[in-house]
């Protein structure tokens, strides 16, 4: 059996690419867009994502099958809070800087609806290892989004890349000025929707 | 006085918890097909963020604060680590309890916001506003106005949106940009737009 | 029922396995988490009085040596005067206020800190402002804290924004004091030639943050203006007296 067809490697790719579930499924949003203006937040903010989702669909897939059907989603929801809690405490106490820049978006990993999603729909009904795959998977979707989008505005709203000048300054002497507007929040918006109008193109040829 | 207008207003317009601060996207894009279920959806959002700001605030400032426990004879607790989940423990319940109450006293609000409620639990600019009140600093009043402003300001955005997707039904949209894509642009524009109040000196 | 009991069961085990755990979490970090906020407080201290620059990145052990050594913290009441903090705050009513020193090594006094603790727009913004010993001429601006939103007001943790503030004037011409203002849009084209070393460029964009930090700034500016005072008249220039005086 070729390796890109196993369940394993499945549950991996879907979300990365062709299921993404930031611009194809639209979930998750909501975090995504604010610590997009630096590429510096944006990957930590992807990685602490990925950490909660991967553990939760771990630690919820362990104990699928004893937790009580009606109080479900509040134990779901203790064990995604518990996890972001602890993430945040740890960005507070080893990157600081980080986490002021932050602030409040990373306790909102809690209501981010691809966590509960994901828990949701695959973890509840999956074995532990596949749960973290998709966890994972999931997370490096998000993550993915997240970069791409901040690389942009990183690059076009300040010149940087990964706060370091990277545009020549033989451009700003030639009358190039930074896009102040790719700061803003609109242009997020903007962004995500041209990325998936060039996703969805593209996944559309693929599946043809 | 004059400051509470101005947090109201500015949490409306210039501040809209959805277009400058993106939060509560995910039924925002879901939910704005159609103007009436998005007024419906609006309506109960202000009203849960209405409740639940100042209802954490209390929960906040009298438990989880630094200090906050002296009234009960420890002064050095420090429970704000808590307070992600007990925010959204409260959430959780309110909307649970707000969701029983009105079933038993009021079938036709119940009909009207019922099936929303479940969906508002898990809607970021509920967690998001009690966590920026806290963030700010806010005091009692402030975060009643605050939760309210938010409310609105979320209700106005979504409204607006099922307005403009109506419309664009009959545009002639770019296959692959159609529904989703098109919402985020447009969603954009729209901010664009609310950025412009905030030129405006309240 | 056995169900509704074992969903109770079920419900506080959850609960207590996550809250222990995050009680030893919160209690084994606690002290870090300290550490990097007294950290980022005297970074932004020493930044103000222009010993750190914005472009290089300093250890935090850096950071405390170069605090303990420069810096000095003292108190002042109402009138200006240098008091000793543990004779005072036992005294209800008074005022005391909390300023920062930067000592050279020949014990003169270069500059003094102001901490800004004021309303933005959202939130409070916290900062510090540091003036130089003639008692007028502003050093340089910092911010650690604030809630304004980003990309609008919160253009005021950005470097040009506080790079603004070196070298501008607490008081006029005839050096009565006058506070400093944010104003709106460039300080070249909207303020008059004489009166531009009282003003900074606002933000476009922010004029309310400006408007709020500009109040703040006067009113905070107010209550040190004792301090700056005795600065002016050549008061406080040797840490040594100032010593002696507090013991």
């Amino acid at each position: 059996m070729k390796l890109t067809s196993t369940k394993f490697f499945r549950t991996f790719s879907q979300p990365l690419w062709g299921n993404n579930p930031v611009s194809i499924q639209s979930l998750g949003i909501c975090s995504a867009l604010a610590v997009t203006v630096q590429l510096k937040t944006a990957v930590v903010m992807g990685i602490s994502m990925t950490v909660v989702v991967a553990f939760s669909s771990l630690l919820i897939s362990l104990i699928r099958n004893r937790i009580p059907r009606n109080i479900r989603i509040i134990a779901e929801l203790i064990i995604i809070a518990t996890l972001v809690i602890l993430t945040d405490e740890f960005l507070r106490a080893f990157y600081y800087d980080i986490s002021k820049q932050l602030s409040v978006f990373v306790g909102l990993i809690i209501t981010n609806c691809i966590v509960l999603g994901r828990t949701e729909a695959f973890a509840l009904s999956n074995p532990p290892h596949l749960a973290f795959i998709d966890g994972i998977g999931n997370g490096a979707g998000y993550s993915a989004a997240l970069i791409m989008v901040a690389f942009i505005r990183e690059l076009l709203g300040s010149g940087k890349f990964f706060g370091l000048k990277i545009l020549p300054g033989i451009f700003y002497t030639a009358g190039y000025e930074d896009m102040g507007f790719m700061l803003l929040a609109p242009s997020a918006f903007i962004i995500i929707g041209l990325m998936v109008w060039l996703q969805k193109t593209w996944v559309k040829n693929d599946t043809k | 006085m004059e400051n509470l207008i101005s947090i109201f207003l500015n949490s409306v317009f210039v501040g809209n918890i959805l277009l400058a601060y993106f939060l509560g996207m995910c039924s925002f894009i879901a939910v704005s097909k159609n103007i009436d279920t998005a007024m419906g959806l609006g309506f109960a959002v202000v009203f849960v963020l209405t409740i639940t700001t100042p209802l954490n605030w209390m929960i906040y400032y009298f438990f989880l604060a630094p200090g906050a426990l002296s009234w009960v004879g420890l002064p050095d607790l420090d429970l704000s680590f808590l307070k992600f989940i007990m925010f959204i423990a409260v959430i959780a319940a309110i909307v649970q309890a707000i969701e029983m109450v009105i079933d038993r006293f009021s079938a036709g609000l119940y009909s009207a916001l019922g099936v929303f409620l479940p969906l508002i639990s898990v809607n970021c600019a509920i967690l998001g506003a009690s966590l920026f009140m806290v963030e700010r600093e806010y005091t009692f009043i402030e975060s009643v106005v605050y939760g309210f402003g938010s409310g609105v300001g979320w209700m106005l955005a979504i409204v607006a949106m099922a307005a403009l997707r109506i419309k664009l039904r009959y545009a002639d949209i770019p296959k692959g940009l159609e529904d989703y894509g098109i919402a985020m642009i447009v969603t954009g524009l729209m901010a664009m737009a609310f950025m412009l109040f905030s030129g405006i000196s309240f | 029922m056995f169900n509704r009991i074992k969903s109770l069961l079920f419900a506080l085990v959850l609960c207590l396995i996550c809250g222990s755990l995050l009680a030893f979490a919160s209690k084994g970090l606690k002290n870090r988490q300290q550490d990097n906020i007294t950290t980022d407080r005297q970074k932004n201290i020493l930044k103000s009085v222009g010993l750190i620059k914005e472009e290089m990145t300093y250890t935090p052990d850096q950071i405390k040596t170069l605090f303990i050594d420069t810096i000095k913290r003292v108190s002042v009441d109402e009138a200006g005067r240098i008091i000793d903090e543990k004779e005072n705050t036992e005294i209800p009513g008074s005022k005391i206020f909390p300023i920062y020193l930067y000592v050279q090594s020949d014990d003169s006094i270069a500059a003094y800190v102001i901490p800004i603790d004021t309303k933005g727009l959202w939130g409070k913004i916290h900062g510090y402002l540091s003036l130089g010993n003639d008692g007028s001429t502003i050093n340089g601006f910092t911010i650690y804290k604030h809630s304004e939103t980003p990309g609008l007001g919160g253009e005021i943790e950005k470097t040009w924004f506080q790079q603004n503030f070196v070298g501008k004037k607490i008081v006029d011409r005839h050096g009565a004091f006058v506070s400093l203002s944010i104003a709106r849009g460039k300080v070249e084209n909207n303020i008059p030639e004489d009166r531009r070393k009282n003003y900074v460029d606002g933000i476009s964009g922010a004029t309310l943050t400006g408007k709020f930090l500009t109040e703040g700034l006067k009113e905070t500016l107010s209550s040190y203006e004792p301090v700056s005072i005795r600065f002016r008249k050549n008061n406080f220039r040797d840490y040594k007296q100032i010593e002696k005086k507090q013991r």
